[in-house]
């Protein structure tokens, strides 16, 4: 297991995950959200390519309204 | 309702797209969504600002908020508020444009907490990023003359001054700013964003020349949301049609208005 911060809390997953992966084993659904990886831009198409490792911040945003 | 003199239809062109509406309208702060659903078909703004924040997990992609929107069949405008560095701002407006499907950005990068001032270093660094990656950038800044010519400098064909705070309500601090920034640059398409609190504050920018005007709070906190809607629909409308009809030249001095040949019992001092 890895220790990660997901939106602003620690938690933990297997080790040797992608994104794609890490985003199931975090039960997040749909696809309506979009995500950074220690605050750079992840594209959905390179989620399965980008690995997840110890330490490492993940953002995970949704639409809201806004001003 | 007395019917008005038959005009044009008023339209402009701002990100690519041509518009009939120049109010441009939040969608945060409203009592219910039903609200802010009526709120904003009934100021018949054609761009609504929505914005990203922290999905909690077990929640579905999609929600209830962003159905209404899409529903509405009219532009978003995503925001990039929160960010504190060009950095931030960069990444929420990458992220945005995968979510909502649109590379508008409303670019908002906050220099001072309490004031909620924009930092203008940081907003420009991130614009000129920005515009490189094919971004159409809306910049939020201060009415400072030469922020916006470094905005204009890397690219931006739209910058948004503000009128005062944002939800400060107060109107259009320093009006004279605003005037020299519209004078430098007649062709860049200039929106008063943030501080308007009163339909005459949107009159009051769009007798300046302004192409458009941004707001949210003035609606969304009026008692009626609705009704207050409508207001800015028609003070914007008003303001426009007050800047092409091309206002009289203030003057020092009382000047009458009715005629002063026949005047009765008038006769000559001595």
């Amino acid at each position: 297991m890895i220790e990660i911060i997901v939106n602003g809390k620690r938690t933990t997953i297997p080790n040797g995950l992608n994104i794609k992966e890490t985003i199931k084993a975090l039960d997040y659904k749909g696809k309506g959200f979009a995500v950074a990886l220690n605050g750079t831009f992840i594209a959905l198409a390179t989620y399965e390519t980008t690995m997840v490792r110890d330490n490492d911040s993940i953002e995970i945003l949704a639409p809201v309204q806004g001003g | 309702m007395t019917k008005h003199i038959e005009t044009e239809i008023d339209s402009w062109e701002i990100g690519g797209k041509t518009l009939q509406s120049r109010l441009l309208i939040g969608s945060a702060l409203y009592p219910s969504p039903a609200n802010m659903e009526e709120a904003i078909k009934i100021s018949g703004a054609q761009i609504v600002t929505v914005s990203l924040r922290r999905q909690a997990a077990g929640e579905g992609g999609g929600n209830a908020f962003w159905e209404i929107i899409r529903s509405l069949g009219i532009d978003v405008l995503p925001n990039t508020a929160g960010s504190h560095s060009a950095k931030e701002a960069i990444t929420t407006a990458q992220m945005a444009r995968e979510v909502f499907g649109t590379n508008w950005i409303k670019l908002e990068v906050i220099g001072d907490q309490y004031t909620l001032q924009p930092d203008p270093f940081e907003t420009v660094k991130a614009a000129e990023v920005l515009i490189k990656e094919g971004f159409e950038v809306f910049p939020y800044t201060t009415d400072d003359l030469v922020v916006a010519k470094r905005l204009a400098d890397v690219g931006c064909k739209i910058i948004m001054p503000w009128g005062s705070m944002i939800g400060s309500g107060k109107g259009l601090m320093n009006p004279d700013n605003l005037l020299a920034i519209r004078k430098q640059f007649p062709n860049l398409q200039l929106v008063v964003d943030a501080g308007i609190g009163k339909p005459s504050h949107a009159t009051q920018a769009m007798e300046l020349g302004y192409d458009g005007v941004l707001l949210n709070s003035a609606i969304a906190l009026a008692q009626d949301p609705v009704k207050m809607a409508d207001a800015f629909r028609t003070a914007v409308e008003a303001g426009r049609l007050g800047y092409e009809a091309g206002m009289m030249q203030e003057r020092e001095f009382a000047s009458p208005s009715t005629p002063t040949v026949g005047t009765p019992f008038w006769h000559q001092f001595s």
